[in-house]
C-alpha cells in the first residue's frame, strides 16, 4: 500500500511530525511481535490522547486504511503484526498515564499504554493489588492485556484480565469515542461492552483507557515444588487439592522435557527423574492461615503419591523455585533457534491424556516438545523447538501444531487460553467454534467496523472474511 | 551514492562478525525494553534493544540498507548493557550494538558530532580538543600541589582521565582524590600531558584503530614510570583498561600491572585504618555507574567506602546493582542527542528522590555531570557527589 504525501501530512497534523514514522528503519521495528511473523507496516503513528486516536481512526476509516493497534508488541499469536497488505500501526505506548487510584472503591483508571508491571508497582505502594500476571508483565501494556484477555499463573485464584475490567473508554472505527461500564460492581444497564472488547484483539474498537478493579495486596506467600513419577497421579492430586476446598494462588505444571531443559540451564536441583513437577503457591494476609493451607495441600500431595515435596523455607528458596518456572521459555529458546509456544486450554481432567498424546506427536515428527502450563486451570503451553530455516523441519512443525490443536478440540478443550488467535491460529478457528457463533461474531465485527479497517486478517478465518 | 561500495562491504563485514544464529538468539520477547533507558523515555520500539536488534537482523537478512537514520538508532544507545543483563536467553545485545557502530563508522555513517569527537581525539588525544598540555590544570589552584605532580617514577600511577582533567566542573574529583592519596602516604605519579584519552570514546564510536593506539601509548608511559599499579577515578577508564585493552593488544596487555578503581583502594585504606574520616550524618543513595557496576562488576567497593564513613546512612534506589539505571551519560550520546540524555537523567533523579536521600553519591565524573546538570535544569533539589569527594569531605572535616 502506497500512501500519498497528503495522508501522511494529515497524520502529522494530528499527532505531530515527530510521532509519524515512514522511514524503513522505523517501520522495520514495528513489523513483528514475539512470534516469528513479520510484515512491515506503511506508517507508524504514536498518538498521545484519545482525541488523537479518534482523529487518526476517522482519517483511516475514510481512506479505508487498515489500522493495527499495538502496545509493547509482546503478543504470541501475531496479533499486532501488520498483514501482508501493510497498513498503519497505531502504537499506544505514549498513552501511559495512571490517571486515578481510587482507594475507597479500590479501582484504578489508566491509559492503555501503561506497562502492567508499572501499574502493579504503583498500586502496591498503597497496599492495593492488580492480580493478573502474564509472564510479560514487564513488557506488555494494559491495552494489550485487555485486547488478549491476558491470564497468568495467578488466575486460578484471582481470575484473568476480564475479571478486572470494570469500564473502558474506546474509539470506534469511524472515530467516535465512547465510554462503557463504571465503578459500580453490579452493572447490568445494557450490554457489557467492556467484556465484549476484552479479548477482541483490536478488531472491534481501540481501547484507550480502562477502569480496573483492584484488591488488597497479599502480604504472605508460601511456595512448594512437588514431584511425581506419574502424570496421572499428579493430575489426580491437583483435583484432590481443589476438592478439599483449597484455592492456591498458583498451581503450575512442568513436564519431564521442561524439567530437564530448565535444569540444564540453571542447575538448581530440579528432580530429573520426575514425570511432572508442580509449583504450588498459597498466599494471603494471615501467616497462620497461609501456613495451614500449605500444610493441608502438602498432606494431600503426599497421600496422593508425590515422590518429593519441597516447601521453600525462606524467600531465597521461594525465589529459586519461581526462577525455575520463569526460566522455562528462555531455557527452551537456548536449545533451538525458534520455538512455537502454543497455549491450548483444556478441561482439567484432560491434562494427562493431552500430555500423553502431545508426547506422541513429538515422537511421530521427531521434534522436541516441552509442555508446561497452569495445571489448576487446564491451560497448557506445548512448545515446539525447531529451526525455521530448515523448510522440511518447518513443514513437520506445522503438521505437529495442527495435530496438537486437534488433540485439544477432541478432548473438549480449545485453541487458546490466553494468547489469542491473532494470525497464527486463524486457520483453526473454524474447527474450534460453532459456525453460527462465528457468524454472530462476524456480524458484531461488521456492525462496529463496517469497512473492516481494525486489525484485519486477525481472528476470523479467511472463509468468513471473504 | 558515494558511500555505496563502502556500505556493501560494511554489511558483509557485519554478517561476518554477527552470525544469523547469534541474532536469532533474540526471541523478540521484549523484556529488554523495560530495562532500556532510551526505550523508557521515548516509549518507541526503534529506541529499544529489541528494535535495534531487529534492524541488525534485517540488515543481515538483506531486508534493509544502512542509512543515516539507521546510524542514529545505534548512536542513540547509551551502551549501558542493561538489555544484555536482562535477557533471559543470553543475547549479547550490547556487543551487537557496538559491532553495528563499528560498521557504521567504517561506512562513513557516524553522526557528525561523533566524527568531530574522533577528530579531536586524533589531534589532541583528549575528548575536549584542548591542548593536551593542559591536563594538569585541575591542580593549579590547589593550596598544596599534589604529591604526584612532577614525580617521574612511582609504584602507582593515578590515571586521571579526560573529563576530570579538562572539564572544570569535575576538577574537584582529582583534587579530592590526590589529597586523599597524599594524606594516606601513597606514592603515586601523575602523567600530565603524557596521559592520553583511554581510548574508550573512540572504541565505542567505532574507531577501533584509534582506541588501539591510545591503549598502546598509555600502557607504555605507565610502564616507563616504573609503575606496577594504575588507579583510576573514572569507571570508563577502569572498564577499558581491564576489559578492552586485553582485547585490543592481546591477553598479556596488562602483564605486571594491577588496575584499581579508586573505590577499591579507598575501601582498603579506610578499612585498614590508614584513613580516619569524621562522622557524616547524612542519608545518601548510591548510583552505580554502568561501566563500573554492570560492566565491570564492582558493586561492593563503593558501598564498602560508604559504610566506612561513620554516621552515613545508605539507602538503595529501586533499580540498583546489576539492575541499575543508566544516568544517560553513557555511549557518547551526549554528543549527538543531549535532550535524550536529560530525559534519562530525570528518570534516575526521580528514583533517587523516592529514597528520601539528601545526596546522590556516585563513582563517576560523567554520572555526576549528567545528573547535576539535569537536576539544575529540572530544579531537583538534590546534590550529587563523587564518592572520592565525599571521602575527602569526611577526612578534611576531622582536621
Amino acid at each position: 500500500m502506497e500512501f500519498c504525501r497528503e495522508f501522511v501530512q494529515e497524520l502529522e497534523q494530528i499527532v505531530g511530525p515527530a510521532y509519524v514514522h515512514t522511514d524503513p528503519v522505523d517501520l522495520q521495528c514495528y513489523a513483528f511481535d514475539a512470534t516469528f511473523e513479520e510484515w512491515r507496516p506503511d506508517v507508524v503513528v504514536r498518538p498521545a490522547t484519545t482525541d488523537e486516536v479518534a482523529r487518526v481512526l476517522r482519517l483511516c476509516n475514510e481512506a479505508r486504511v487498515p489500522v493495527i493497534p499495538r502496545g509493547m508488541g509482546s503478543g504470541l499469536a501475531g496479533g499486532t503484526v501488520p498483514s501482508p497488505n501493510g497498513g498503519l500501526v497505531l502504537s499506544l505506548t505514549r498513552m501511559n498515564r495512571i490517571q486515578e487510584i481510587d482507594e475507597v472503591n479500590m479501582t484504578v483508571t489508566v491509559e492503555a499504554g501503561v506497562i502492567t508491571a508499572d501499574l502493579q508497582a504503583e498500586v502496591e505502594r498503597r497496599g492495593l493489588f492488580y492480580p493478573p500476571d502474564p509472564s510479560s508483565i514487564k513488557h506488555s501494556t494494559i491495552g494489550g492485556n485487555i485486547a488478549c484477555n491476558a491470564g497468568g499463573p495467578r488466575c486460578l485464584k484471582y481470575g484473568v484480565t476480564k475479571d478486572y475490567v470494570m469500564g473502558v473508554k474506546a474509539v470506534l472505527a469511524d472515530g467516535r469515542v465512547f465510554s462503557a461500564g463504571g465503578k459500580p460492581i453490579k452493572y447490568v444497564t445494557g450490554y457489557d461492552l467492556p467484556a465484549l472488547l476484552t479479548g477482541s484483539e483490536g478488531t472491534l474498537a481501540v481501547v484507550t483507557e480502562a477502569l480496573l478493579r483492584l484488591t488488597v495486596k497479599p502480604t504472605v506467600a508460601r511456595t512448594a515444588a512437588v514431584a511425581f513419577h506419574d502424570l496421572d497421579l499428579a493430575s489426580q492430586a491437583v483435583n484432590k487439592v481443589l476438592w478439599a476446598g483449597f484455592v492456591p494462588a498458583t498451581l503450575e505444571l512442568m513436564d519431564d522435557t521442561t524439567i530437564h531443559t530448565v535444569e540444564e540451564y540453571l542447575h538448581i536441583g530440579l528432580p530429573l527423574d520426575a514425570a511432572a513437577m508442580l509449583i504450588v503457591e498459597s498466599d494471603g494476609r494471615d501467616e497462620r492461615v497461609v501456613d495451614d493451607e500449605m500444610q493441608g495441600m502438602v498432606e494431600i500431595f503426599r497421600a496422593a503419591g508425590a515422590a518429593d515435596v519441597r516447601v521453600a523455607k525462606d524467600e531465597k528458596e521461594r525465589d529459586a523455585l519461581w526462577r525455575g518456572r520463569r526460566s522455562v521459555s528462555p531455557s527452551l529458546a537456548r536449545r533451538r533457534p525458534h520455538k512455537l509456544g502454543e497455549d491450548i486450554s483444556l478441561p482439567r481432567s484432560a491434562i494427562p491424556e493431552a500430555i500423553r498424546r502431545i508426547k506422541g506427536v513429538a515422537a511421530k515428527y521427531g521434534l522436541p516438545i516441552a509442555i508446561f502450563g497452569h495445571a489448576g486451570d487446564g491451560n497448557l503451553h506445548p512448545n515446539i523447538l525447531f529451526d525455521r530455516r530448515d523448510a522440511e523441519e518447518w513443514a513437520r512443525v506445522q503438521q505437529a501444531m495442527a495435530e496438537i490443536f486437534a488433540i485439544a478440540l477432541e478432548l473438549g478443550g480449545t485453541l487458546t487460553g490466553e494468547h489469542g488467535v491473532g494470525i497464527m491460529k486463524r486457520p483453526f478457528v473454524s474447527q474450534a467454534l460453532d459456525p453460527t457463533a462465528v457468524e454472530a461474531m462476524w456480524r458484531i465485527k461488521r456492525a462496529l467496523d463496517p469497512h473492516n479497517i481494525l486489525n484485519p486478517g486477525k481472528v476470523f478465518p479467511a472463509e468468513v472474511t471473504g | 551514492m558515494m558511500f555505496q561500495p563502502r556500505v556493501e562491504n560494511a554489511v558483509q563485514a557485519l554478517g561476518e562478525r554477527i552470525s544469523h544464529d547469534d541474532i536469532l538468539r533474540c526471541i523478540r520477547c521484549g523484556l529488554c525494553s523495560y530495562t532500556c533507558p532510551t526505550y523508557r523515555v521515548e516509549n518507541c520500539e526503534s529506541m529499544g534493544p529489541r528494535g535495534r536488534l531487529a534492524l541488525v537482523r534485517a540488515l543481515i537478512e538483506g531486508k534493509l540498507e544502512l542509512s543515516p537514520r539507521f546510524a542514529e538508532k545505534f548512536y542513540d544507545c547509551v551502551l549501558c548493557a542493561a538489555c544484555t543483563s536482562a535477557c533471559p536467553g543470553g543475547t549479547q545485545s550490547d556487543a551487537m550494538m557496538l559491532e553495528a557502530r563499528r560498521i557504521l563508522y567504517k561506512a562513513g555513517l557516524a553522526p557528525e558530532p561523533i566524527a568531530g569527537l574522533l577528530a579531536r581525539l586524533e589531534a589532541q588525544h583528549n575528548i575536549s580538543g584542548e591542548d593536551n598540555a593542559g591536563r594538569l590544570m585541575w591542580s593549579s589552584n590547589m593550596e598544596r600541589a599534589p604529591g604526584g605532580l612532577g614525580r617521574r617514577q612511582a609504584e602507582m600511577v593515578y590515571f586521571v582521565g579526560c573529563v576530570s582533567s579538562l572539564f572544570p566542573m569535575s576538577f574537584s574529583i582529582p583534587q579530592a582524590f590526590s589529597r586523599t592519596l597524599d594524606l594516606a602516604g601513597v606514592n603515586y605519579a601523575l602523567l600530565g600531558e603524557a596521559e592520553w584519552c583511554c581510548g574508550y570514546p573512540a572504541y565505542i564510536s567505532g574507531d577501533v584503530e584509534l582506541a588501539r593506539q591510545a591503549a598502546a601509548h598509555n600502557l607504555e608511559v605507565i610502564r616507563s614510570a616504573g609503575a606496577r599499579q594504575v588507579v583510576v577515578t573514572c569507571p570508563s577508564c577502569y572498564h577499558v583498561f581491564t576489559h578492552i585493552y586485553p582485547e585490543l593488544l592481546g591477553e598479556g596487555a596488562l602483564a605486571g600491572l594491577k588496575v584499581l578503581h579508586a573505590t577499591e583502594l579507598l575501601a582498603d585504606l579506610l578499612e585498614g585504618g590508614a584513613l580516619r574520616p569524621a562522622g557524616q550524618a547524612v542519608r545518601v543513595t548510591y548510583h552505580d555507574p554502568c561501566d563500573l557496576g554492570r560492566k565491570s562488576k564492582l558493586f561492593l567497593p563503593p558501598r564498602r567506602v560508604l559504610h566506612a564513613i561513620p554516621g552515613l546512612e545508605l539507602v538503595e534506589m529501586a533499580s540498583t546493582g546489576e539492575n541499575s539505571l543508566c544516568c544517560g551519560g553513557g555511549g557518547n550520546v551526549e554528543s549527538s542527542a543531549p535532550s535524550l540524555v536529560e530525559s534519562m537523567a530525570a528518570r534516575r533523579l526521580a528514583e533517587a528522590q523516592d529514597t528520601g536521600a539528601e545526596l546522590i553519591v556516585t563513582a563517576c565524573q560523567q554520572c555526576k555531570r549528567t545528573l547535576t546538570s539535569a537536576a539544575r535544569k529540572r530544579r531537583v533539589r538534590m546534590r550529587i557527589l563523587d564518592v572520592v569527594e565525599l571521602v575527602w569531605q569526611a577526612l578534611s572535616a576531622e582536621g
